[in-house]
């Protein structure tokens, strides 16, 4: 029970990208159509999910140990920057398409601040390794939900008679904004 | 020390064992790319212009290789890089021509007439929109220089309010002919032996291109009449003339009571 309502905490209540407002640079770069959108959305939960797993091993049977605490932030960059790497390899090989779609945004997954966010916040809220991981892949499953529901609209958009001051970067603003006032509907409904 | 020594130890053997993984992971999802793509690439000028119409020279090279693009389809590196690429794919070229930019307009300031003061945004794109600013011709040069700027190859200098082409560094990418609000810009065969063009783009009725500037088309038709290969014509309020028909005599330019018609690539604003 516990664990489903971790998952669903991390998911919706406080979604990272809509309660926390990280991993904006993705959620407004390749939101443009919903297949790269989605698949930017998988490609961010594996990562997430493998680094919480990592970073738990690594902070809990080396770090803390020997008292290393300050090279937290190290480890969290190494881990998160090989595993983009090795995602980017398996993109590569598996799908150029999907590839080519993502650009840049794919190598950009290394500074996605919600994987850091999410490194630096298992120790500070104590999980065990089972907890770590449900909570990466919780929060992971969040960003793929919202850059879901981002890309739907803007995809609907394109049909819109948006007036012309509004159009592009402001109406997606503008768009944003109210999809995080929605996910605040979500406070209160569990407490962790 | 001891504390120095062990984050040393744990860090460097954290490195070690991701970039172990990597390497085995690089190995296995290695793509076999074609040597050819690399070999292309080499020999293009790599400035990602997109003058060939793909977005960058190893887009360009990848297509060559999978044959979507012809070997001379890179207008900067011209005839050399043509018969290069065609030398690693096995292919032979045709002559490549050389197009290089040409404006439609020589109106310097001074020689262009003021409607108004404009104190907005340096640039032709803003002046544009906003009716063209301070210049009263609605079609000639606005002389902020966006051109200037979208050349990659330092080839367009601006000159007392118009551009100015170095023939020699054009390479006939088509980023200026782009970034003229006004298209006024067009890209034009060079290594013909003499040719004549229209330097002027108004569509104004000749009473009102006269009272706007000093150097514009007023649709007198006096090329046309003295046209003997019977290659000039006017079309609307501008001449056209039919390169089949033009022998190069060059009898429009001497008669163009407005001198708007010019001999490419010979003329002073034109260095070669």
């Amino acid at each position: 029970m516990k664990i489903i309502l971790l998952f669903l905490s991390a998911a919706l209540v406080n979604n990272f990208v809509l309660r926390y407002f990280l991993g904006i640079c993705p959620f407004l770069g390749v939101t443009g159509r919903i297949e790269s959108a989605v698949a930017m959305g998988f490609a961010t939960t594996f990562v997430m999910t493998l680094t919480a797993a990592i970073i738990w091993v690594i902070d809990y049977f080396i770090l803390f140990p020997f008292h290393l605490f300050f090279l937290e932030y190290v480890a969290a960059i190494l881990v998160i920057a090989s595993l983009v790497q090795f995602l980017e390899m398996f993109i590569h090989k598996s799908s150029p398409t999907l590839y080519r779609a993502l650009g840049i945004y794919l190598p950009l997954i290394t500074t996605n601040c919600s994987i850091f966010f999410l490194a630096l916040l298992i120790p500070l809220r104590g999980y065990n390794f089972v907890q770590s991981i449900i909570f990466g892949f919780g929060a992971g499953m969040g960003f793929t939900l919202v850059m879901f529901i981002m890309a739907g609209i803007r995809e609907e958009l394109d049909f819109a008679d948006v007036p012309k001051p509004l159009q592009g970067a402001a109406i997606t603003l503008i768009l944003a904004g109210l999809l995080a006032l929605a996910f605040m509907g979500f406070t209160g409904l569990i407490g962790v | 020390m001891n504390l120095i020594l062990i984050s040393v130890i744990t860090m460097g053997g954290l490195g070690a064992l991701f970039a172990f993984i990597l390497s085995i992971a690089n190995k296995k999802f290695k793509i076999e790319e074609d040597p050819k793509t690399e070999k292309i690439l080499e020999v293009l000028p790599g400035a990602n212009c997109g003058g060939c119409g793909y977005a960058s020279c190893r887009n360009f090279a990848e297509e060559i290789v999978k044959g979507g693009a012809s070997v001379n389809a890179c207008v900067v590196g011209g005839e050399n890089v043509a018969q290069e690429i065609a030398k690693i794919m096995g292919v032979k070229v045709g002559v490549t021509e050389k197009r290089v930019a040409f404006v439609h307009c020589r109106a310097h300031n001074g020689e262009k007439m003021k409607k108004a003061e404009y104190e907005g945004i340096k640039e032709c794109g803003a002046a544009d929109i906003i009716l063209g600013a301070d210049l009263a011709c609605q079609y000639g040069c606005l002389g902020y220089g966006d051109c200037e700027d979208a050349c990659l190859f330092d080839a367009i200098t601006m000159v007392d309010g118009l551009p100015e082409i170095d023939v020699t560094k054009c390479t006939g990418c088509g980023n200026c002919v782009k970034a003229c609000p006004r298209n006024l810009i067009s890209l034009e065969v060079l290594n013909r032996d003499v040719q004549y063009k229209i330097a002027c783009a108004s569509l104004d009725k000749g009473k009102r291109a006269r009272e706007v500037c000093l150097k514009s088309c007023i649709s007198c038709g006096i090329c046309e009449r003295v046209c003997p290969f019977d290659a000039c014509h006017m079309r609307e309020e501008l001449p056209y003339i039919d390169e089949r028909n033009c022998q190069g005599c060059g009898v429009c330019a001497q008669k163009c009571p407005r001198n708007v018609i010019i001999e490419m690539g010979v003329n002073e604003w034109m260095k070669v």
